[in-house]
Order: C-alpha cells, then sequence, then structure tokens
C-alpha cells in the first residue's frame, strides 16, 4: 500500500459509551461505534459551535469520499490539544471517529494521529492531552 | 571520589532535565508560550495539608468547576436533576410546565432530537440569560466585586451580570416585569438580582424579572423557565480554593414547588490564565449546519 493509498475500515462497537457533546447530544451518532480514516486533508475549521475536519478518504475501490468530522469548539479542544494548525492542507493523518446513524461520511474525532506524529485523544473536554510522537497512546 | 565529585554536576543536570522533560510531559499545555496562561485542569485536589483559610466576605476570583472542564457542561440538564428518564430526577411540573417542557425539541438529555430538528433558542444566538447561564458549558467563570455590587463574568459569549449589594430591594414580580419604586420595568435575560452576607463565608443573590418562558430554557435539555420565577444562588466559600455554587428555583407558574438545580464545586484558578473566546456566531452556526448538522440530521445515506 503506498503512503497516499488510504482506506477506512469499522474497527469495533464498544459497549462504552464517548462522552456527550457539550453542543448537541448523541442523537445523530452510532455511539459506541468506531471508524478509522487514513486520509489526506482537505480542510480544518477552528470555528463555533464545533471545529470540522474535512478529510479525503480513498476506498479500497479507489473511490474518494470525502468525510467531515467534528471536534467541540475550540476552547474546549485547546486543551487537549487540538490546535488552528493541528491539521494542514494536504496532511496524511489518522482519524478515528464515532460515525453518525444514517451511514453518511460523518462523525465526531475520538482520536487522531497528526502528520508530525503527535497523537491526540477525544476533541472534547474529556480528552487526553497530546502524546509526543514515538509514544503508547490511549485509545478513547 | 574525585571522579565523583568531578561526575556529580553532570548527574544533576541530567536529573533536573528529566524533572523537567516530565513535567512537560505531564503539563504540555501549561504555562502556554509567550505567557499566555491557558487553564490548570490538573490541579491536585485540596487536602487538609494544602488547605487555605476562606478569606471573609470574598468571592473574588477565577473560578472554574473542582472536578474539571467538562464538569460544568450540564450537557444532560443541571446537575441536581439530570434529565435521564429516571423517576428520582423527574421534575414536579405543573400541566402548563409539562405542556412546555414537551414543546421544547432539545440536542440534549432523554428526549433529544437530531441535530436541526431543534428549537433551541441557544442555536439562533439567543442570549440564555438567568439561569440558564448558570447550566451551560460553566468553564472560567471571575467574579468582582466592590462595596455595591459583585459582578460574575461568563466565558460563554462573553456575558456579565451584577447583584447589587448596595441595600436595594428585590423587585417585586408583576405581569409584564417587576415593579421598581411603583414603575413597571421590563423583564430582562439576567433579571434583576441582589445579593447579601449570610455570613462571613456565604453569599446569597437572589434574581426575579427574567424573561418570558418563550424566549428562555432552563437548562439544554430543554426544561422550562418563565419570567415567574425566583432564582436564589448561594456561594459558599468553603476555603481559599474552593467555592460551592448552589441554586434553588421557584418558578410557581411551571413547578409545583421550589427545587435545587445545582450545588457545584468551584475550584479556584490563577487570575492571569487567559479565556479562550466562546461564542454563538450566526455565521458559523449555519456553516457548522451546511457542513454537518444538516447531513447528521438526515435519516438516511445520501
Amino acid at each position: 500500500m503506498s503512503a497516499r493509498h488510504v482506506v477506512a475500515f469499522v474497527v469495533v462497537a464498544f459497549s462504552s459509551s464517548i462522552p456527550v457533546a457539550a453542543h448537541h447530544g448523541a442523537a445523530a451518532f452510532d455511539v459506541g461505534k468506531q471508524v478509522v480514516l487514513k486520509g489526506t486533508v482537505a480542510g480544518w475549521i477552528y470555528s463555533n459551535p464545533h471545529c470540522l475536519l474535512s478529510l479525503d478518504v480513498t476506498g479500497e475501490d479507489g473511490n474518494v469520499v470525502r468525510w467531515i468530522a467534528e471536534g467541540q469548539a475550540p476552547n474546549v479542544v485547546y486543551p487537549v490539544g487540538y490546535r488552528k494548525d493541528s491539521f494542514n492542507f494536504g496532511d496524511q493523518v489518522t482519524v478515528t471517529v464515532e460515525p453518525v446513524k444514517n451511514g453518511r461520511p460523518m462523525g465526531r474525532i475520538l482520536a487522531a494521529v497528526l502528520v508530525d506524529g503527535t497523537k491526540l485523544g477525544v476533541a472534547n473536554s474529556s480528552g487526553t492531552p497530546p502524546v509526543p510522537p514515538g509514544q503508547p497512546h490511549t485509545t478513547p | 571520589m574525585d571522579r565523583l565529585v568531578r561526575l556529580a554536576p553532570l548527574f544533576l543536570l541530567a536529573l533536573a532535565a528529566s524533572a523537567i522533560g516530565a513535567a512537560q510531559a505531564t503539563r504540555p499545555q501549561n504555562p502556554a508560550p509567550g505567557g499566555w496562561r491557558t487553564p490548570d485542569w490538573n490541579k491536585p485536589p485540596i487536602t487538609n495539608a494544602n488547605r487555605k483559610p476562606a478569606p471573609r466576605r470574598s468571592l473574588t476570583g477565577m473560578w472554574a468547576p473542582a472536578d474539571g472542564a467538562g464538569a460544568g457542561t450540564q450537557a444532560q440538564g443541571v446537575p441536581s436533576k439530570p434529565n435521564n428518564g429516571k423517576p428520582e430526577n423527574a421534575l414536579p411540573y405543573t400541566p402548563y410546565g409539562l405542556a412546555l417542557y414537551r414543546s421544547h425539541h432539545a440536542l440534549e438529555g432523554f428526549d433529544a432530537v437530531l441535530p436541526t430538528e431543534d428549537n433551541d433558542p441557544r442555536n439562533r444566538c439567543e442570549p440564555l440569560g438567568i439561569p440558564r447561564s448558570n447550566h451551560y458549558n460553566i468553564r472560567l467563570t471571575q467574579i468582582f466585586q466592590d462595596d455595591d455590587k459583585v459582578a460574575m463574568l461568563y466565558q460563554y459569549d462573553n456575558r456579565w451580570r451584577v447583584i447589587w449589594t448596595d441595600g436595594r430591594q428585590l423587585p417585586k414580580v408583576v405581569d409584564g416585569g417587576v415593579d421598581v419604586g411603583g414603575e413597571l420595568r421590563e423583564p430582562r435575560f439576567f433579571g434583576y438580582s441582589v445579593g447579601r452576607w449570610l455570613d462571613d463565608y456565604t453569599f446569597e443573590a437572589q434574581t426575579v424579572g427574567t424573561m418570558p418562558d418563550d424566549r428562555v430554557w432552563l437548562d439544554s435539555t430543554g426544561r422550562p423557565i418563565s419570567e415567574k420565577a425566583h432564582v436564589t444562588e448561594t456561594f459558599r466559600r468553603v476555603d481559599a480554593d474552593t467555592l460551592i455554587w448552589s441554586e434553588t428555583i421557584d418558578d410557581p407558574k411551571l413547578y409545583t414547588r421550589p427545587w435545587e438545580t445545582m450545588r457545584l464545586p468551584m475550584r479556584l484558578h490563577d487570575p492571569r490564565t487567559d479565556i479562550q473566546e466562546y461564542y454563538c456566531s450566526p455565521s458559523e452556526q449555519d456553516n457548522y449546519n451546511k457542513l454537518f448538522g444538516s447531513g447528521a440530521s438526515s435519516k438516511g445515506a445520501p
């Protein structure tokens, strides 16, 4: 698999729940499900009420799907390591999301591995502080 | 021995470097570059060993929920009665109060709806007012006081309120607003507040004259509050670093009896802590709905 070959796959359905979002509830999300996305950053908006990451993910069929992954507002995600320049256009990153129920390529960010290898946790106030490259990461 | 003496400085240097490295690894976000201090959410607990006495008659300080950054979110409703469907958390609604609750479509709580299906006034960037400002993402909250007033600065939407302590009387609630010295005054999002010290460490604030029930909610799960509400807050300074913020509402239009909504421990933070903006912007809200909220709310895949 080349460096630019990206893939998305469902990991596992957890029984544990993710901490409730501050802006909206869990009604839209498939709580407990996780999808790992490896893709190319198409955009990162550091805004209220939620930060939004656009990620182009190439499936095994070669088709590119644009995923939208949300984090909480900047003041909430800053303490857990998400910055205005955490994601830049063209970065190859890995992002774990809790997808929405309706099957659209959308979810909320549970974890991320940035282009420099920094590992971040859940993009809300329950997230863990950033883990530098090369160190183990506690998944949500 | 000489060799040991020669190596000692190197050993101490390595030890210091290791300690600094460990500190940076555990607190990477603070202090921030350039001296712009970020909130320290990993403070050691207050124990008998580090407890300092509370100052007399002072609420002044930079306060934040003692149980962590998410402890003041209150996404599941007021903390004393989370909206989770459990019988012990059922509220004493009047028939009108229950009907009003059912007309609210909230994004949080037991009866949550999908994004874009809600009718939460917050999502139109309406001011939250009192008491909902006490129940919406309480994070860094500054309190200042002088001889005549206590002022509270909320992080969300950069809102502030004044609680008068100069001896003025709490207005009387009347139809259409409040009576102030025989004059009808308009309802306000943050109402009319007066306060007094019950003792050297307990401050009580009372608020009336808030907005009508079609303008404001009590919490993010759609619980209602009306213009007939009488909100009583107490701020009890347990020690120098801890403030217990409690609230009770008496709203006979919507609830058959007064009830406690919260008892939130607050922890004193460094007064130099920088406060990030956290706001409702109609344009950013629209962009969010366009990129995410509307798609996430649809009933099926495209």
